[in-house]
């Protein structure tokens, strides 16, 4: 098999994502082969025997963990196979403010080597440290899903994340180190400095948000800069979640392939979960160092394969803070059938929606990603809307306004009918509940400034 | 020769209507006939104006979403049997009339959610309301109109 990591054909500009689209998977670079293209039982049996060493490590070491499974009753010998892990409790964000700052640490900071801190937007925030070995494990997973984007030794890469107590800046930083780039810690704010040091340095990758992306790509059309002729070739997105229609924008106007990665402070950072090119809506979860679970968010049972349910996290090897069954809140989907690119580790569907935006509508669930999902295919309207729920004569009435765009309105009655009828067609078949349907005036859907609220749920609880 | 005649989509909503005509009012547009109708939630307001190209533009700047369409205006005599005849005349032609409404006239009508507490609300401002006895006092009191 070719090896990537020698010929580097795909340091050209597009030719990784070309070699995706065209099959030709051998010629992309893989960062640990022998881990990310392991057999299933491979895996399950690795990650057993790290479980049963994190769970004994974890109630050996951590009081809160010790008193809560003494009080249900399981000891770490009860831990036998991967599907014992449900015996154990789930831990909650609440958990880390209420321990805040270091009571579920396992180790004396002595043997911390960096804190980090979630910012929280409310309460204090959650504070988690790193041993070297955990940093060591933190680097490698982000090795792997910066190779998994495309990214080779020998490439320049410049930070546009903030550094400071977020996980990003640094987490990218040291993985990009260790896969061998050289690094540019130019850090957030004064664009036109990015785009100079792009030019200069003939910087290869860019670690941003993607809004931040789109505006580095704004300032430099601005500035008459050149992108397709740029050296830029590969985007790295965290931070905030990156809707597929702006990474597409920003690959075209910038000529960059992007890719996008996940994970939470609380578990780790960057580095859970990233995206391949092959598939580009889903992220391969670094199943050597995180057992995942798919629970039902009221129930907390695990969901039937291949369903949507919130994901819950046990880092395998974590030691200065262990975590247990993290409830991350955020839904997904994760499947185990091997990928394209030669990758055995799950994937997980890009998270789009968390379990407290879900609305249970006449028995039936609903997310307002499913609702975006279907108004952004329609080109009548625009993709800002509200749902309003309200019961009426004991029933759920649920009611979706959309904006009709000035280029659809025409002067009859009857296509501004057609227009509604479509759209409630449409929910109607992907959220299995009929809504009714309001159109109103273009800007008619207030604008938020910070986090937009789209549900106004009117039922007494 | 037809009109341009101006239609906006606006929700049926306090407000929405005089927003419109305020707009029209900064770009020195003056209203020469309207009509809006409505399916309970939105509704399309029609306008028949002296600067179609005015009105538009300053409707597309506030992001309304509106159309340019044209009408025909028809010169009607004002007496009995008038509106009965036009219409004959265009049936005779084979015309199907999609909407019609009347222009230049001072006198409106309104369609309101509560007649009765719009009545009672306008009794004190500084506008008249005609009753249903007005009007057929009008046309009674009209002897030129009494042999047609």
């Amino acid at each position: 098999m070719a090896c990537a990591e020698e010929s580097f054909a795909v340091t050209q500009k597009g030719a990784a994502l070309r070699a995706a689209q065209e099959g030709r998977f051998d010629e992309l670079p893989i960062f640990d082969r022998a881990i990310e293209c392991a057999s299933r039982e491979e895996i399950e049996a690795l990650q057993l025997e790290k479980l049963k060493k994190q769970v004994a490590y974890t109630y050996e070491r951590v009081p809160w963990y010790r008193q809560k499974m003494d009080e249900m009753g399981v000891a770490p010998e009860d831990i036998q196979t991967l599907a014992d892990v449900r015996k154990l409790p789930f831990t909650d964000k609440t958990v880390l403010r209420d321990t805040f700052p270091f009571g579920l640490f396992a180790v004396p900071l002595s043997d911390v080597r960096e804190l980090h801190s979630s910012s929280g937007t409310t309460g204090k925030p959650v504070v988690v440290g790193y041993t070297p070995d955990d940093m060591d494990v933190w680097s490698d997973c982000i090795a792997r899903l910066v190779q998994m984007a495309g990214v080779v030794p020998g490439d320049v890469a410049q930070m546009a994340f903030g550094y400071g107590m977020f996980t990003g800046g640094f987490g990218l930083h040291y993985g990009l180190q260790k896969l061998g780039c050289a690094m540019i810690p130019a850090g957030s704010g004064n664009t036109e400095r990015h785009i100079q040091m792009i030019e200069d340095y003939g910087t290869t990758v860019l670690v941003a948000t993607p809004s931040y992306a789109m505006h580095i790509c704004e300032v430099g059309e601005q500035m008459g800069y050149d992108w397709a002729s740029s050296p830029l070739r590969v985007g790295l997105f965290g931070g905030e979640p990156c809707p597929p229609g702006l990474k597409a924008e920003i690959e075209r106007r910038m000529h960059i392939t992007c890719t996008d990665n996940y994970g939470l402070t609380e578990v780790m950072g960057p580095g859970v979960s990233g995206e391949c090119l092959a598939e580009r809506f889903q992220q391969h979860i670094a199943e050597d160092h995180f057992l995942w679970e798919v629970v039902d968010p009221e129930t907390g049972e695990p969901v039937g394969e291949g369903e949507m349910g919130e994901l819950v996290l046990t880092p395998l090897d974590k030691q200065a803070i262990p975590v247990l069954r993290y409830r991350t809140h955020d839904l997904t989907c994760v499947h185990t059938e091997p990928c394209a690119c030669g990758r055995t580790h799950a994937r997980m569907d890009k998270v789009r929606s968390r379990s407290d935006d879900m609305l249970i509508i006449r028995g039936t669930n609903v997310f307002p990603s499913q609702i975006e999902d279907v108004l952004s295919g329609i080109e009548e309207v625009t993709p800002h809307y509200h749902i309003v729920v309200d019961t009426k004569n004991g029933m759920d009435v649920f009611t979706v306004e959309t904006e009709l765009r000035p280029e659809a309105f025409s002067d009859s009655f009857e296509s501004m009918n057609a227009i509604k009828e479509n759209i409630a067609e449409k929910l109607k078949s992907t959220l299995l509940v009929a809504p009714t349907v309001r159109l109103v005036e273009p800007g008619g859907i207030e604008r938020a400034v910070g986090k937009a609220k789209h549900v106004d749920d009117r039922r007494k609880k | 020769m037809t009109v341009s005649q101006i239609s906006v989509f606006a929700e049926s909503k306090p407000g929405h209507l005089g927003r419109v005509l305020s707009l029209f009012d900064q770009a020195g547009v003056s209203v020469r006939g309207y009509s809006a109708s409505d399916t309970g939630e939105y509704g399309i307001l029609r306008f028949v104006v002296d600067k179609p190209e005015a009105a538009y533009a300053a409707l597309r700047e506030a992001g309304c979403a509106c159309v340019v369409s044209p009408v025909l205006c028809l010169k009607l005599e004002d007496k009995p049997g008038e509106l009965l005849r036009v219409m004959g005349v265009l049936a005779e032609c084979g015309i199907n009339v999609v909407y019609s409404y009347s222009m230049i006239s001072t006198y409106i009508v309104l369609s309101t959610t509560d007649p009765e507490q719009a009545r009672q609300l306008l009794a004190d401002q500084p506008v008249e309301t005609i009753s249903q006895e007005d009007i057929t006092r009008y046309v009674a009191e009209r002897p030129d109109w009494k042999e047609a």
